[in-house]
């Protein structure tokens, strides 16, 4: 509670606070108590609650604003149309270039394929055919290993030692 | 403008949103159908949310030419947003955060400040504020209403420019402490705190001018250009 006879207009900092809810009705039960046994006692709370109070009724005397004509909603949404089109627009325009761009780049390709089928048809030189050399193989060597080659399995390790054995003997 | 799309006014007849009653779609809902495409739906959300985002914007802004512009340029934002609007928050709090943003946004690119009154309310002005405020009948018609408003306006020219838009948004608007804070990026008790401080500060204000009766006359300045 605040004593000084200088200040007693202004409300002690710990219920600023509490007023304002105090004035809206916001307290319940033990708050409001507290709040209302508080302003029994302080003249300085008491006082700038009056303030408050006075201050509520005065300005809601105005009420608000005129608010805006009935076809308002309309307006609006007629705006977000024309920018919705807008945009459309915009993005149509930012694409254009490189949609151009594309369509340059299949033309030039379809020529540039053109004029190499008919320099390869006219000029190029005509196509060997790919004969495949097929070379006589002896049935034996079905089953000995490449001597040429180096053995790839243990079988052929050991078919390799039997004939090297073999031609020694 | 004033023209309707046609594939828009056809959805919107398609899919009919009741304005009340249990049928009411909740807004989570029509985000969803607003992000699987459906645009009436966020015709539905503009209507619902139109009348606080114009509140939002003229206690911004101050600038009432602008604010049906600004306004038109929130929803235009969110729309354009909402396919990456995750609905962790309600909707709404995230349509009046675009809608700080744009505000602070169109000042900047405005190079102006909101608007801002040079003289003191007339003799007169005070004694009519004070009628009404003392009266307990609120002013009734829409010219009554915009003329309170105005008057009072001056009176919150006394506060910082913060504040002002605190106590404007809630008592005049009606947000909530905790839209306040989540729009503004502000705690939740720092909102309170100087909401409760902003509200001393005007009503010293208000019987200072009282007490002065108002000697000079009132008219608003231009909006001030900002240097540099």
């Amino acid at each position: 509670m605040r004593t000084d006879p200088e200040i007693t207009t202004a409300a002690c900092p710990k219920y600023e606070a509490l007023l304002e809810d105090y004035l809206e009705g916001d307290l319940g039960g033990a708050g409001a108590k507290d709040v209302a046994e508080h302003l029994a006692g302080c003249a300085g709370c008491r006082e700038a609650f009056g303030e408050a109070l006075a201050s509520a009724r005065m300005l809601r005397a105005a009420g608000p604003a005129l608010g805006p004509g009935p076809g308002f909603s309309r307006i609006v949404m007629a705006r977000i149309d024309a920018a919705e089109q807008q945009r459309t627009a915009e993005r149509a325009t930012f694409w254009q270039p490189f949609v151009s761009f594309g369509w340059r780049l299949a033309a030039t390709a379809t020529l540039a394929i053109a004029l190499l089928i008919t320099y390869e048809a006219e000029w190029g030189r005509p196509l060997q055919p790919n004969l495949a050399v097929v070379r006589p193989m002896n049935v034996s060597d079905i089953f000995s290993p490449d001597p040429a080659r180096p053995p790839a399995t243990s079988d052929e390790v050991l078919m390799m030692l039997a004939e090297n054995n073999h031609g020694n003997n | 403008m004033e023209d309707v799309p046609k594939t828009m006014a056809a959805s919107a007849q398609a899919i009919a949103f009741p304005a009340g009653g249990e049928g009411k779609a909740q807004d989570w809902e029509l985000v969803r159908l607003c992000q699987n495409g459906t645009a009436a739906a966020f015709e539905e959300l503009v209507r619902r949310h139109q009348q606080r985002v114009f509140g939002l914007v003229a206690g911004i802004l101050r600038r009432p030419q602008d604010v049906e512009d600004v306004a038109q340029q929130v929803f235009l934002k969110a729309y354009l947003g909402i396919r990456r609007f995750d609905q962790r928050a309600a909707f709404s709090t995230w349509l009046y955060k675009i809608a700080v943003n744009e505000c602070w946004d169109y000042l900047r690119k405005k190079k102006v400040r909101p608007l801002v009154y040079e003289a003191d309310l007339s003799e007169e002005q005070v004694s009519r504020l004070d009628g009404i405020v003392s009266s307990d009948r609120p002013p009734q018609s829409p010219s009554e209403r915009a003329e309170v408003r105005e008057l009072l306006d001056r009176i919150l020219e006394a506060l910082p420019e913060q504040d002002r838009q605190l106590l404007l948004l809630k008592e005049m608007e009606g947000f909530s402490v905790q839209e306040l804070a989540e729009m503004l990026h502000l705690n939740v008790n720092t909102v309170k705190v100087r909401l409760f401080r902003a509200r001393g500060r005007i009503m010293q204000t208000w019987r200072r001018r009282l007490k002065a009766g108002g000697k000079t006359g009132a008219r608003p300045a231009p909006p001030a250009e900002r240097k540099g």
